[in-house]
């Protein structure tokens, strides 16, 4: 949002978080909400990172730990299914990945710039210490 | 009287829209929003929030952008209980009245503070709203600091930890005083329900917000929140931090009903010792050295006897 | 209609406090949260007990401070109602955070203040300390002299207040005990009138609206903040006079009373004058009065609202007197008064500027008596007849001990 003159914008110390009304937040997924420009929904923090998750579908079993666990509402689970990780809203703290209780872990950090398809192709296998 | 929202398992759970949003300015591995997450998501009621000055509330609403998808309130450091009780007040009125716009609806009323605001600088003021009896909830983040300033000591800061005016020195082994009993003092006001939760123990920490939901009248929670960056650990060990603190039994989970009836609510598996809760934080780093180790062994000796008291008071039915 | 409505006389003896008390009934406020404090007390518990008679409806919350009430006030008016609530002196120097709060957020809420001293040291009785600590406060602030403007300024309050293009936290003062405790013939409205002048509250922004959830309250930094202030003082500085000026038209065809920006009493013609709030203003008038009687042609100044300060106004009424004194009761801290300050900056600039010589008064409810008044005109009539000021800038006015002036 630009920064607008004094008569710009409304009065008070206040914002609207939606455009128009809604009816049901919270019957309604994020994506089907119409945010308005002041919802921080709307903004980005993938500058914050140095590092990101990498989420690997074909070790997750949808126990939603990260789900829970994060702190920036950017595990996206639907249906009781992981998605995918928010990666407008993550900032990169690795919560998730210490949750995560599969072997090998379903999510791992990488640096900011790696490619996530030859990551996942490259996804460490299982640790039989641990495991 | 709106049902209660089934949460059965985590995977139920997980189909909870949350209703607070990402992209804020809290520090990375935050527990504050894993707190406000687990609280929002345990109703599908309408909610009218307040926060008070502090992390939370400055990370969240910086202007142009709010974090908040519910109706929310700043108003100042004392007083965000009271903001939502004017709040809870005006609904009230305007039911009466017959002039909601929205009738049908039962709203839940929440304010979340710190502790430097809860304990402090806002003591008299929850105590008010406790005493009047709004049906409101009041939750703590409890980081035992006034972190959004730089990590001050508050009253809820623990003996041996280094707070910016409390620092660990050559002469000092930082906080003198112990944390002060804040849930006694208000379970004392004889609320409904008063509890101490932690965001790793979820299922616990959700039921009970969802009985304090379920009561008429004030309710206090007081919510552990390791923070990264004032406790000094890595932001991804946010849950493991919790872990220790609920485990080590320094944040034991009990709630107090009415004042007068005490459950402790959870029972770890292994009990951690107090030395690995301590060892996993740099603000108290400086135990460790040979002159203070006895500081870890008193840390020890009062845990237990903590845990001890909450037993017999179990035990007893007080 | 849950309540009971209370059939007035067309005149009743009240106090300013119940007076006030009285206009909150009619106003119908929807949450009250107060505490006590002498001598505003009575405001509430006047209100307390209408609400046990059923006489009002509306949640009534005794809060625990008066930082509280406030506090209590925004959140009732960010939910979206009528919300009001009355202190005065320690109590409002407890909230003054709070009020800032409110203005900043642009939330209607009506505040009663019986003006009182300051402490240190403690003194219960009535002068304009607590006022003057909150003009700067951003609320439109309207001064009682009487009961009887206690009772209508409430509800020019209110309609103000509340008003979409407005938004403002609004005070009435009143001059604690020597208005708050001092019975007068009142003119009432019916309950019907009354709540008719200030209509149905009619929500903006509210939180009690979940399909359109606000955040109130959010923070500005060195990107935002002057936008916004500079909006709320835009707001104060064009919006609200015309507002003021119309609810006062409308009062009067309601009522037959007529309340001004600026009350002139005989300015047209006055060579000298006195400026001043409260009780005092009455007290000025009739001795202003007895001076034109032997041939003084004396006026007062009675300033209505007090913010935004209606600075043309002013101008205009003092533009062409000669000698002019402001009477300000407040310990001024080592300067001039704040009547003073605003006097001089509204005529600095003037192409023929009159004297301006000030007086401090009445600290801790010491009495201002028409010979001191009387006195005062005379000295004003001595800086007319000489071309000059002949006295100090600024004297104290009834204080016992050597004659305290300086300046």
């Amino acid at each position: 949002m630009a920064n607008k003159g004094w008569d710009e914008f409304e009065i008070g110390a206040m914002l609207r978080t939606f455009d128009g009304s809604i009816d049901d937040i919270a019957g309604t997924s994020q994506e089907d909400r119409s945010y308005s420009e002041n919802s921080s929904y709307t903004a980005s923090v993938a500058d914050w990172r140095l590092i990101k998750p990498v989420f690997n579908k074909d070790y997750c079993i949808d126990c939603q730990f990260c789900w829970i666990y994060c702190p920036d509402v950017s595990i996206i689970s639907r249906d009781k299914k992981l998605i995918g990780v928010d990666m407008d809203h993550c900032k990169g703290c690795g919560i998730c990945v210490e949750v995560c209780p599969t072997n090998p872990k379903s999510l791992l950090m990488y640096d900011e710039h790696d490619d996530e398809e030859t990551v996942i192709a490259n996804w460490p296998k299982k640790d039989e210490e641990e495991a | 009287m709106s049902e209660m929202k089934k949460i059965k398992n985590l995977k139920e759970f997980s189909t909870s829209a949350d209703r607070f949003e990402g992209a804020n300015l809290l520090c990375p591995g935050c527990a504050h929003s894993i707190i406000v997450r687990e609280v929002l998501n345990a109703t599908n009621d309408d909610l009218v929030l307040s926060a008070s000055t502090g992390c939370l509330e400055v990370c969240t609403s910086v202007y142009p952008y709010t974090s908040w998808d519910a109706s929310w309130i700043h108003i100042g450091f004392e007083n965000g209980s009271t903001a939502v009780a004017g709040a809870e007040a005006m609904h009230k009125a305007l039911k009466n009245k017959g002039r909601l716009k929205q009738p049908d609806r039962n709203p839940k009323f929440v304010s979340f503070a710190g502790d430097g605001a809860s304990y402090d600088i806002g003591f008299q003021w929850i105590s008010g709203c406790m005493e009047r009896g709004h049906n409101m909830m009041h939750v703590v983040l409890d980081n035992e600091v006034y972190a959004n300033t730089g990590g001050q000591r508050s009253s809820s800061t623990p003996i041996g930890s280094s707070a910016t005016t409390s620092p660990a020195g050559r002469v000092s082994y930082g906080e003198k005083r112990n944390k002060k009993d804040m849930l006694s003092i208000m379970a004392a006001h004889h609320i409904p329900y008063a509890a101490q939760v932690a965001p790793n123990k979820w299922k616990d920490m959700v039921k009970k917000i969802q009985k304090g939901f379920a009561v008429d009248g004030p309710v206090f929670i007081n919510a552990v929140s390791p923070c990264t960056t004032e406790w000094k650990f890595d932001p991804k060990d946010t849950m493991m931090l919790t872990d220790l603190a609920t485990d080590s039994l320094v944040f034991p989970l009990y709630e107090i009903i009415d004042g007068r009836e005490l459950n402790i609510t959870y029972r770890p598996k292994n009990v951690v010792p107090v030395e690995e809760y301590l060892a996993a934080q740099g603000r108290f780093k400086h135990l460790f050295k040979d002159e203070y180790k006895y500081l870890i062994k008193e840390w020890q000796e009062r845990v237990d006897e903590n845990w001890a008291y909450l037993n017999r008071r179990e035990e007893a039915r007080v | 209609m849950a309540f009971d409505k209370m059939e007035l006389r067309d005149i009743e003896v009240w106090d300013g406090n119940f007076a006030a008390a009285q206009a909150l009934r009619q106003c119908q406020i929807d949450v009250v949260a107060a505490y006590p404090i002498t001598p505003s007390t009575p405001i509430v518990e006047g209100y307390a007990k209408f609400l046990a008679d059923n006489y009002v409806e509306g949640e009534f919350v005794m809060v625990e401070s008066e930082h509280a009430a406030m506090s209590g006030c925004i959140g009732a008016a960010a939910a979206g109602g009528r919300v009001a609530t009355a202190t005065s002196s320690q109590g409002f120097a407890l909230m003054v955070e709070t009020l800032y709060q409110a203005s900043g957020m642009r939330l209607p809420i009506v505040l009663n203040v019986v003006n009182r001293a300051l402490a240190a040291p403690l003194n219960v009785n009535g002068d304009h300390s607590d006022m003057y600590l909150g003009r700067d406060s951003g609320w439109i602030q309207f001064d009682a002299y009487c009961p009887q403007d206690a009772y209508d300024l409430n509800f020019i309050a209110f309609k103000v207040s509340e008003d979409h293009d407005v938004r403002l936290p609004a005070m009435v003062h009143q001059d604690g005990f020597m208005t708050s405790h001092t019975a007068q013939g009142v003119h009432t409205l019916t309950d019907d009138a009354a709540y008719g002048f200030v209509g149905v509250y009619k929500p903006m922004n509210d939180m009690l609206d979940f399909e359109h959830p606000v955040t109130h309250g959010v923070q500005t930094e060195e990107d935002w903040h002057f936008e916004h202030k500079a909006r709320q003082h835009n707001d104060l500085m064009t919006k609200v006079f015309p507002k003021i000026e119309k609810a006062f038209e409308d009062f009067e065809k309601l009522s037959g009373r007529k309340y001004n920006m600026v009350e002139k009493y005989d300015m047209d013609d006055a060579d000298v004058a006195v400026i001043c709030m409260g009780t005092s203003v009455e007290t000025a008038r009739e001795v202003a009065l007895e001076m034109r009687a032997k041939g003084i042609k004396a006026g007062v100044v009675g300033i209505r609202v007090i913010r935004p300060f209606p600075f043309f106004a002013i101008q205009d009424a003092l533009k062409d007197v000669k000698s002019i004194a402001t009477l300000d009761r407040s310990a001024p801290g080592g300067t001039v008064g704040m009547l003073f300050n605003e006097m001089a900056g509204a005529m600095y600039n003037l192409e023929t500027r009159p004297m301006l010589s000030g007086k401090i008064y009445g600290l801790g409810g010491r009495d201002l008596t028409k010979a001191h008044l009387v006195d005062l005109f005379t000295e004003l009539q001595a800086n007319v007849d000489t071309g000059k000021i002949t006295t100090p800038l600024q004297q104290f006015i009834g204080v016992r001990g050597p004659k305290l002036s300086f300046l």
